[in-house]
């Protein structure tokens, strides 16, 4: 039996059982997006689980997850539906064939069996059970406008009109989130309907948590010594700091590697799961992790 | 849209509650919009709502569900957090709460609490607003980092407005109708010329090359899929942003207003995407004041958000700041940068030199326009300009309008830009060859082998 999410706590609890640590204002976010069949927009750096949280979202709710990742040049033919025209083609040699090709059939050949259905069109639709499905719509800021624009359609009102059909409107509306890193401001006509919540990096007491509750076995000690590292190299001037996810693969690293604790060589010999840029590894190895240690050291 | 079973099932009761939290809600809503919040009605309807759905007990609960509802970028969030703690203060505090007029509490709270109307926000969020300054003040001697949390937020400090100041403003947001129409000829000019860059989306047209097999096969149905028509596709084409930096301090201020002029027109056009920033020792953004169709108001207004004016040049902390907080949001489809800059720099010529190279990566092209660069014998001496040199693409005389329009043919790029580039087309258009000079290369020439564009020469 799946636990009601009808209130803050409820998500928050749902979620932890599902490994995914989140905080109260993500929580009173994911909250309202349901109450008021809002979709919600998350921001964040990259590896902070805007996605997970979709994930984790439509598992706990036991719907259907239905991903939708955006990009440049993304169309309608590609996010919403497409005529699968071979089968047209065939459909009609066919009826040629058998002499039945009137001016009734043709009409026929639009019909609902030749609509290839994609995943907004899914997601309007709903499942079997009737649930509404959590619909994801990853990295909209790599999406041009141009779809951007259609977007807004679909997200007020929860219909697709198809020429040939007629319009298709969601029974249920889908829960919607949106993601978005930031590499272009998402249009403010599409902010407007929807909520919004920043994801930033979370505490270190969190980020122990969710190391915990994402790598198990991993001993107490190496968590909190590499979450204090990382939490240190955030502060740092890099091009890109490291984050949740790298936390995460870290410490699968470290565990995969048999390390106990981090000393300078384990970090100067796994500084590539955490620091993805050649300038920030140069920036960073010998000394400078050194100090870091040190400091995490003292500070313990 | 969905009914919140909460609000529809309250009875009568609480409609009549339902009502005062709609009034505080739309008010809350009215003091965030005077801080500069894009908040509509429907966001302060859905946030009444979401009052009658949350426990409205918790106070960080009710401020969670409030920066849902209201806050639409990050750099909303610390104006929504001051609002926030200004507005739902304690009730000893608010002894107004149940009193009429609640509409017109907003406005009444922080006079009542007389905090001091030194800071207004300003900057380029809030230039959308009219221009009422004297709205709710914000203190914003806040934290250290705010600057971090809030890009947009331009803090105004009450001695950014000493005499000598002040003339420096009105002296350079004054500008002679010639000069204005200069600026305006160099962008009509620029405009039809600029970059192209193939985008990823196609369109139908009679000279593609790529077949559109969907478009062809709709057509074709009548005939039974007997191809008697052929449909064509190609990649649509857009100008490729521009993201121009001018250097706005000491050394620069005879330029700058030539220079902004020619932002302004450009930021204006419609035709390409121009993303603005000034820097003398910090960046600001500037791109949405210049948006403004008073184009005198809009640098009066460039003006007032910058706090560093005619001050000492920090290159490499600027550059800096811009690759770390605005190079993935502004140069993600490969733009164009125009630095504007005369090199001279007080800060550490390695970080001008580091962040140089790492701008020059983020971009499609690095274009400098140097304004001391026209004169006679002119050789990159200062020793930010040295340290920057070696990575750009283009380096460019500026200051007038010859060598701006010499800028034109730089930013057409790939487009027969071969041709252009030549003697001809600098003599052409280029009325002083001399606007335009090229150097033997630095002693230490650090090129990017893949990159074939890299520090090319102009004549």
């Amino acid at each position: 039996m799946l636990p009601a999410l009808t209130s803050t706590d409820a998500i928050t609890e749902a979620f932890r059982e599902l490994g995914y640590i989140a905080d109260r204002s993500i929580a009173t976010a994911v909250f309202l997006g349901l109450q008021l069949g809002r979709p919600l927009l998350l921001e964040g750096e990259a590896g902070v689980g805007k996605t997970e949280l979709a994930k984790v979202l439509a598992s706990s709710l036991g719907t259907r997850l239905i991903r939708l990742q955006c990009y440049e040049g993304l169309d309608v033919n590609t996010a919403v539906y497409e005529w699968n025209y071979p089968r047209q083609m065939l459909e009609i040699r066919l009826l040629e064939a058998r002499g039945q090709a009137d001016h009734a059939t043709a009409h026929n050949i639009f019909g609902a069996e030749f609509l290839i259905k994609r995943p907004l069109l899914q997601a309007l639709e709903g499942g079997a059970d009737g649930e509404p499905p959590v619909l994801l719509i990853d990295e909209i800021d790599r999406a041009d406008e141009e779809f951007e624009a259609y977007l807004l359609e679909i997200l007020s009102d929860f219909q697709v009109t198809v020429p040939e059909i007629g319009t298709i409107r969601a029974e249920r509306p889908p829960r919607v989130i949106l993601t978005s890193n930031r590499t272009r401001e998402v249009h403010d006509a599409l902010k407007r309907r929807c909520l919004y919540h920043w994801i930033d990096y979370p505490s270190a007491a969190k980020e122990f948590e969710i190391v915990q509750a994402r790598v198990p076995g991993a001993p107490e000690m190496l968590a909190r010594a590499v979450v204090a590292f990382i939490h240190r190299l955030r502060e740092a001037d890099l091009t890109k700091v490291p984050g949740i996810a790298e936390t995460l693969d870290w410490a699968a690293a470290l565990m995969a590697l048999g390390a106990a604790e981090l000393t300078p060589e384990v970090v100067d010999e796994t500084l590539g799961v955490v620091l993805k840029y050649e300038e920030d590894i140069r920036q960073v190895r010998g000394e400078t992790v050194k100090a870091y240690l040190a400091e995490a050291a003292a500070g313990r | 849209m969905s009914h919140d079973p909460a609000i529809v099932a309250s009875g009568p009761r609480e409609a009549v509650d339902g009502h005062r939290v709609l009034q505080r809600a739309v008010g809350f809503g009215r003091a965030l919009r005077k801080a500069g919040l894009a908040v509509d009605l429907s966001s302060e309807i859905d946030f009444a709502r979401a009052l009658g759905i949350v426990d409205i007990g918790d106070r960080e609960l009710v401020r969670a569900a409030g920066a849902a509802v209201f806050t639409r970028r990050r750099d909303d969030r610390p104006v929504y957090d001051r609002v926030f703690d200004h507005y739902w203060r304690r009730p000893s505090l608010q002894p107004n709460l149940e009193g009429p007029g609640a509409e017109q509490r907003p406005e009444a709270v922080p006079a009542d609490q007389g905090v001091p109307q030194e800071a207004p926000l300003s900057g380029d969020e809030r230039s959308d607003l009219p221009d009422d300054r004297g709205g709710m003040p914000i203190p914003t001697d806040g934290d250290a980092d705010e600057d971090e949390l809030a890009p947009d937020v331009v803090t105004i400090s009450p001695d950014a407005y000493s005499h000598s100041e002040t003339i420096r403003h009105r002296d350079f947001d004054r500008m002679t109708a010639q000069e204005l129409r200069d600026a305006e000829r160099l962008v009509d000019l620029l405009e039809p010329r600029l970059e192209l860059r193939r985008t990823r989306r196609y369109e139908l047209h009679r000279h593609g090359r790529r077949l559109a097999s969907r478009q062809m096969f709709r057509r074709n149905l009548a005939t039974g899929g007997e191809v008697l028509e052929w449909v064509w596709r190609r990649h649509v084409r857009r100008p490729r942003p521009l993201v121009v930096l001018c250097d706005i301090s000491g050394s620069m201020e005879r330029h700058s207003r030539l220079l902004l002029r020619f932002i302004q027109a450009l930021s204006a056009s419609s035709a390409v995407k121009t993303e603005s920033f000034v820097f003398g020792t910090r960046l600001t953004r500037v791109t949405r004041i210049m948006k403004d169709r008073n184009r005198d108001r809009a640098l009066a207004k460039v003006a007032d958000a910058v706090t560093d004016w005619a001050g000492g040049t920090r290159i490499g902390e600027s550059f800096r700041d811009f690759n770390h907080r605005w190079a993935r949001r502004t140069l993600r489809t490969s733009g164009v940068v125009i630095v504007v800059s005369d090199g001279w720099d007080r800060g550490d010529p390695r970080l001008v030199e580091l962040e140089t190279a790492r701008l020059r990566r983020n971009c499609h092209r690095l274009v400098w326009l140097n304004p001391l660069a026209g004169t006679p014998g002119y050789q990159p001496l200062a020793a930010g300009m040295r340290a920057a040199y070696p990575y750009i693409d283009d380096f460019l005389a500026a200051g007038t309008v010859a060598s701006l329009e010499r800028l034109g043919e730089i930013l057409a790029g790939g487009r027969g830009a071969d041709t252009r580039r030549g003697s001809e087309a600098a003599a052409h258009v280029a009325p002083s060859p001399d606007a335009i000079r090229t150097f033997a290369p630095p002693p230490k020439v650090v090129r990017t082998p893949q990159d074939p564009f890299a520090a090319r020469p102009l004549e």
